[in-house]
């Protein structure tokens, strides 16, 4: 008996428009579906089309369109009620068992059909032209039918169930809707459970099943193995299909055919009245209409608190607002992590965490509840009556838009409290309600409020809840993927770039105001959208598109028109101021025209790649920052000097390529000619009067300006800011060709520009004699005179020599005592410091230490410091004495999460030490071991420099980490260096896995952090292990006395850097002759390391 | 004041002629509009109550053009749709008090009085703060009729408003409306055609889309004078009497056809002379045929 209404399920559904708008979405979107899902993720060698790919892609999809299932199959009984039918249904002689089962076989199939876009998409997307074949094995129909049958269809039943039985027992639209929200929570509250097994073994959409599945997988078997349907998978999928049996057995016993309707009588106790009572003496109060503007203002705000409060009586709304509040909780147990130790819950990294986790609530109440807004009187079938009355749409509209906006800032002081509690109840009390209140009234709120304007006009226009649901949504896509395709300018980007990061030192910093200015322009343009709409919503019957197309104009008032074009007005000013400054005063580039750039740099450049040149051998420099305007000169000279052997005739300059950066009154000395050809590329080519003969030197005096106009399109410069400026030398200007410039990666083959390696072969002689990618220097006398803002304190390598206040400004001295390498970092902010001396044992002079912090960043002062005294001791008695009189640590803002050496300065950023709340019981001491690791840097990038081929991070960030760790187990327990070393292990672990080209030995590594980080720490502790810790110490020693920049034994002797190759001799020498096997084990070749 | 129609024409899409140049003088007092299910009777209210556009004709209410000063009609305009539904979340009050917000009356006091009066004049006071879920289809029209007399409005349209009500509730409601004053306009929308004769003093009667009839209830019977005979007979006669006779009803009475018909002169044969009703004016209009039309005009 099923069969038939089953039959009718079907029939009915292939007649409805909305099943096929259903498919048609799902299959355009997966046509481009793992691209969205993985932008941005590097996938490592695995194809775009590999079978856990192709799963991956399917199980997400699934996820974010979970709520298509939830409108086909939460409707299937709940229809009946809608249109008021059940009745009707009831009377008939069928049974419950074959009303259900025909009803949800019937939605399921169309569900199936429905979801099959994404079988269909997919395979289509394979063949789509922004792939190269390279990127893709061969196609394999199986893939895609097995990841369909195992990932998608076990999950679609269980969300089937559900949605099914929600949507029959409750008879809510709205229920129906927002359910897709309890599939996120669960989703959610799997991703926060810590045990990975049952993590896997929970995720609805088995994204980390899958991950988990194939973990010991290698690249190769990712790449072809199809995905097991055995083991944690298997479970998975049982777990969710038996679930969802469970819930249909749930559902089919509370649902009540019969007494439907008498349980909805019980519910509401009937009103009874005294029978007759004679109201005809009741005067009916004669009162004032009013229609002027200050009526409709009060209408406006009356509008705004009844929406708001009818969202606010909605029970979806707070189970939105708990599952929000609960999720925070759990997940932001994990905050600003470094090396595995959390950071104090800083306001800013809570707020981070909040809108991460909350946007995904935000936007489906952005998208679900401006339908229910447009549709609130229609649903209620109250319309007609309020169409009738002389209301204004607009007032109406904008009541509406006003009231679901209140409703966002609800959940956002509902998720600043649970911020809160969750900072209160990890004892960390300043909350600093500012961050908070920047953090969504001035990041997120803009965002919804333009999108709002969006959904409501979309909603207007496409006059179907659904349909206009489903407009919204791809306009998000849509937005997305624009934006990944490099079309980012703020005046046709809706909405504009978001505001950039927010930091302890620079606040918001220059980023404020054009951001500012860029949502009220976009605001003007909501504002006449949400106009339009109102012009063209449907009042009275009529709902064809002409005819209210045709009405529209008799809907605008006067009021109304002078409004809009206010509106209108300021939106084109504001265009236009922001046009002014994004493309007039500073340079726009598209990503193709920057590509363009790059590839037409190399082909006309590449030729001078390696032409001899002088080398700078002395640098000295006036630079005037200007940190609130964000602007600085530097005017000098350099001293080159001619090392080659042969005369050179011109001298090759390359200014660095921005617009706002202006080389001005640049001469040598003894006269040049400019040959301007290359000028586009800011390569100027100085044809000298008189050649430089070899071993000659020449003055070359510039002076070179940064000055920032306006603002730019998307985010602007961090270097040179208010307060926390820092920026190194690779922004002045440098001799001969840059690497730098040329296009990178995949594109390459694009523009039939050859492959390029990361990093050139360990006897390559050109490449030999640099220490630095295009370097021009091997070391350089350094003075510079740096001024400021009177407030700030402006840091550089050298010792102070003077400091002064000279027209309101601070100024400062520096000079280093010794040659220092051609890399020196300008430093300037407001700070407070604290100082301490070292003395070394042999070197009666005491080193000045400093550490330059932000006020109130002082929780790790003492680690650092300790740190300092820690790392020099140890390394001037193991390796060599320190070169300096200073050592200095500042603090720079959190734009780039790094620490980074310079001769006796380390630029450390805010976000990696300075906010760690480092628990001595539980941690690792992160911040004392960076600070060992940078000052290790001292010797192995300052004292001695390693060729730019294979191998030189093994010698120089290897070296550091053996050094820190040594320096480590000198201060700490042996527990402590051992969870060091066992996060070193999994860090290890997990890039391996994502790594796509094969894993290099430590000897030949290039750029693969996981390698010369992770490995090398684990690897060259297993080696003093064995040897010994003075023997390894002891061959470093030899190694820097050989090696050493300046006055290295063989350095001076020999006109090339050191390699791998050289560093790993001074270990055999002093490894016995039994253990040599074991150099070339850890060093030379690829091993695996060991879990122990 | 008064409702001046011309020529009003409305065709859908589907190409019903829902109107069809509708041309009707409504002075102040109650109208009543009687037609069967889908003469248009709703197509012409909404288009008054400038829900629908029209394709031809004009409408005044007074000085104001209805059809395009829609916001100045709306000012003076209270409505009742033939169905309607209530926010079930809210009070009677509290709704009330909303809708007197839209129609633009903006002192908060007055607005309290105003909605405390309609809710006792509608004796819905008692219930004001319950949720509208509970109000039963009577309470549910009286609301109806309160916010329609939000705005002390000079033309009220009520369309079908006693559908579905039990005698004592439809009695109420016609209390209700039967008070309003002399200077309004009110527009009656049904198929009941005792409430017509009971409430209006002026009428008139659609089919398929034009005016059928129009005029003063009472007038119309007394057209029908003498006209109007009945007879009860077997089921099995009465396709013969259709041939035969006008008939313009046929109902029955315990268990037998009764029938009317109309005649100039007595026809015998069984027929007795009855008192003409206002519904035997409403079925000579519907089921009369276009010979018997002429003789009544």
């Amino acid at each position: 008996m099923w069969y038939p209404i089953f039959k009718f399920e079907i029939a009915y559904r292939i007649r409805r428009a909305d099943t096929y708008i259903f498919f048609l979405f799902l299959f355009l979107f997966s046509i481009a579906g793992v691209e969205f899902i993985f932008q941005g993720a590097d996938l490592g060698g695995i194809k775009k089309n590999s079978p856990i790919v192709i799963a991956k892609t399917m199980g997400a999809i699934t996820g974010i369109f979970m709520i298509l299932a939830s409108m086909i199959m939460g409707v299937s009984v709940l229809r009946d009620f809608e249109y008021e039918i059940e009745s009707l249904m009831f009377v008939n002689p069928i049974k419950k068992k074959d009303y259900l089962i025909g009803r949800f076989l019937g939605s399921f199939t169309v569900l199936l059909f429905v979801f099959s876009g994404v079988f269909f998409g997919m395979i289509l997307g394979e063949f789509m032209p922004w792939y190269h074949p390279e990127d893709l094995v061969p196609f394999n129909v199986f893939n895609y039918l097995k990841s369909f049958l195992i990932v998608i269809l076990p999950i679609l039943f269980f969300g089937a169930a559900l949605f099914f039985v929600t949507g029959a027992l409750s008879k809510k639209l709205v229920v129906v809707y927002t359910q897709g929200i309890i599939f996120f929570v669960i989703f959610m509250l799997t991703k926060a459970i810590t045990n990975d097994t049952i993590q896997a073994l929970l995720d609805p959409f088995s994204l980390t099943t899958l991950s988990l599945a194939t973990e010991s997988w290698s690249t190769l078997e990712k790449t072809t193995q199809s995905i097991p349907m055995i083991g944690i998978l298997l479970y998975n999928k049982l777990f969710w299909v038996a679930l969802g049996i469970l819930v249909l057995g749930y559902g089919y016993k509370k649902f009540n055919f019969n007494v439907v309707q008498t349980k909805r009588f019980k519910k509401k106790h009937k009103l009874t009245l005294k029978p007759e009572i004679t109201n005809n003496d009741v005067a009916i109060p004669n009162v004032e209409k009013q229609y002027d503007l200050k009526s409709k203002w009060k209408q406006l705000k009356h509008f705004s608190g009844f929406y708001f409060l009818s969202i606010c009586k909605q029970p979806s709304f707070w189970a939105i607002v708990i599952c929000g509040m609960i999720i925070i909780l759990i997940n932001s147990v994990n905050l600003g992590t470094v090396y595995g130790v959390d950071s104090y819950p800083v306001t800013y990294f809570i707020v981070e965490e909040l809108q991460e986790t909350s946007m995904y609530f935000f936007i489906i109440i952005l998208v679900f509840y401006s339908g229910e807004l447009i549709w609130k009187e229609r649903g209620a079938k109250l319309n007609l009556i309020y169409d009738a009355t002389p209301m204004s749409n607009f007032i109406q509209l904008a009541g509406k838009f006003i009231g679901l906006n209140l409703i966002y800032m609800l959940l956002m002081l509902a998720l600043i409290l649970s911020g809160i509690i969750f900072q209160t109840a990890n004892g960390y009390y300043t909350y600093e309600f500012q961050v908070y209140f920047y953090g969504f009234f001035l990041e997120i709120l803009p965002f919804l409020t333009l999108y709002t304007f969006i959904a409501f006009f979309v909603q207007v226009m496409a006059n179907h809840k659904f349909i206009g649901i489903i407009l919204v949504i791809i306009f998000f896509i849509s937005t997305i993927l624009l934006s990944a395709f490099g079309f980012d300018h703020e005046l046709y980007l809706f909405g504009g770039s978001t505001l950039g990061s927010y930091s302890d030192m620079n606040g918001y910093g220059h980023f404020l105001k054009p951001y500012l200015l860029i949502k009220s322009y976009w605001l003007c343009f909501g504002i006449t959208l949400l106009i339009v709409a109102s012009l063209f919503s449907v009042r009275g019957t009529e709902t064809n598109v002409i005819k209210r197309l045709k009405m529209s104009k008799h809907r605008i008032s006067k009021s109304l028109l002078t409004f809009g074009s206010s509106v209108v007005s300021v939106f084109i000013i504001l265009g236009s101021f922001i046009f002014y400054n994004t493309n007039i005063l500073n340079e726009y580039w598209t990503n193709s025209k920057a590509t363009d750039f790059r590839v037409a740099y190399e082909n006309t450049l590449k030729q001078f790649e390696y032409l001899p040149q002088p080398k700078i051998v002395d640098v000295n420099l006036k630079v005037e920052l200007y940190p609130s305007t964000r602007d600085y000169t530097a005017e000098g000279y350099y001293i080159l000097k001619n090392k080659t052997n042969q005369a050179i005739n011109a001298i090759h300059i390359q200014k660095q390529i921005e617009a706002n950066v202006t080389l001005d009154a640049i001469n040598f000395e003894g006269g040049a000619k400019e040959n301007t050809s290359y000028n586009v590329f800011d390569y100027h080519i100085y044809e000298l009067t008189t050649a430089l003969l070899p071993g000659d030197s020449i003055t070359m005096n510039f002076k070179q300006t940064f000055t920032t106009e306006g603002f730019e399109s998307g985010q602007s410069n961090s270097n040179i800011v208010a307060n926390g400026t820092f920026f190194n030398n690779n922004n002045f200007p440098t001799i001969g060709y840059n690497r730098k410039y040329e296009l990178s990666g995949n594109e390459r083959s694009d523009y039939n520009l050859p492959e390029r390696s990361n990093k050139a072969n360990r006897e390559d002689i050109n490449e030999l004699v640099n220490a630095r990618s295009g370097s021009d220097s091997d070391g350089i006398n350094f003075e510079m005179i740096i001024g400021t803002d009177i407030d700030q304190t402006a840091i550089v390598p050298g010792d102070l020599l003077k400091q002064w206040t000279e027209n309101n400004r601070s100024y400062f001295h520096y000079k280093s005592n010794i040659p220092m390498m051609n890399f020196y970092a300008m430093v300037s902010g407001r700070y407070e410091v604290k100082t301490d001396k070292w003395l070394s044992t042999s070197n009666a002079k005491p080193v000045d230490l400093e550490i330059h912090y932000h006020k109130g960043h002082v929780y790790n002062i003492e680690r650092m410091m300790a740190s300092m005294k820690a790392s020099l001791t140890y390394y001037s008695e193991n390796f060599s004495p320190y070169q300096y009189n200073h050592l200095r640590i500042m603090e720079f803002p959190r734009y780039a999460k790094f620490a980074q050496s310079y001769p006796g300065t380390v630029p450390f950023s805010e976000s990696i030490g300075f906010v760690l709340d480092i628990n001595d019981k539980t941690d690792v001491d992160i911040a004392f071991y960076i600070t060992a690791h940078e000052i290790a840097h001292q010797w192995f990038g300052m004292q001695v420099e390693a060729a730019n081929v294979k191998g030189q991070h093994f010698i120089l960030e290897t070296m550091s980490q053996y050094a820190a760790l040594m320096v480590l187990k000198q201060n700490y327990s042996e527990d402590k260096v051992n969870q060091f070393l066992e996060f070193q292990k999994e860090t290890y672990k997990k890039s391996q896995q994502k790594e796509a080209i094969e894993e290099p030995s430590l000897a030949l590594v290039e750029h693969q952090d996981y390698v010369y980080y992770a490995k090398g720490a684990i690897t060259m502790y297993e080696f003093q292990k064995v040897i010994g810790e003075e023997n390894v110490n002891r061959a470093l020693r030899r190694f820097l006395e050989d090696w050493n920049t300046n006055h290295g034994k063989l350095k001076t002797k020999i006109d090339r850097y050191a390699t791998s190759k050289d560093l790993l001799h001074y270990f055999r020498e002093v490894t016995p002759e039994d253990k040599h096997y074991l150099i070339a084990q850890l060093f030379e070749t690829v091993t695996e390391v060991e879990n122990d | 004041m008064e409702l001046i129609i011309d020529n009003l024409s409305k065709t859908y899409s589907n190409g019903i002629k829902a109107l069809q140049n509708i041309s009707l003088e409504i002075p102040t007092g109650m109208f009543g509009l009687l037609g069967p299910n889908g003469a248009g009777k709703s197509t012409f209210m909404r288009t008054l109550a400038t829900l629908q556009e029209a394709d031809n004709g004009t409408v005044f209410l007074g000085k104001i053009d209805v059809l395009q000063q829609k916001n100045e009609l709306r000012q003076v305009l209270g409505y009742l749709p033939q169905q309607f539904g209530l926010y079930p979340k809210i009070s009677a009050e509290f709704l009330l008090n909303h809708f007197a917000v839209l129609k633009g009356i903006s002192n908060k006091n007055q607005r309290k009085e105003l909605v405390d009066a309609l809710l006792h004049k509608t004796n819905l006071y008692e219930v004001r703060t319950q949720k509208l879920s509970g109000f039963s289809g009577g309470m549910k029209q009286r609301f109806g009729i309160a916010q329609a007399l939000l705005n002390n409005p000079k033309l009220l349209i009520v369309d079908e408003p006693t559908a579905g009500l039990d005698p004592v509730e439809r009695n109420r409601f016609y209390n209700i409306l039967s008070e309003l004053g002399e200077q309004t306009v009110v527009i009656l929308s049904t198929h009941i055609v005792d409430d017509v004769k009971e409430l209006c003093t002026n009428m008139a009667i659609i089919n398929k889309g034009r005016v059928s009839l129009k005029g003063n209830p009472l007038q119309l019977i007394d057209n029908l004078k003498n006209k109007v005979y009945q007879k009860t007979i077997s089921k099995l006669e009465l396709e013969d009497y259709k041939q035969n006779y006008q008939v313009i009803s046929e109902k029955l009475f315990l268990g037998k056809p009764t029938i009317h018909i109309l005649s100039d002169t007595n026809p015998r044969d069984g027929f007795v002379l009855v008192n003409a009703e206002l519904e035997d004016v409403y079925f000579s209009q519907i089921f009369g045929n276009q010979s018997n039309l002429k003789s009544i005009a």
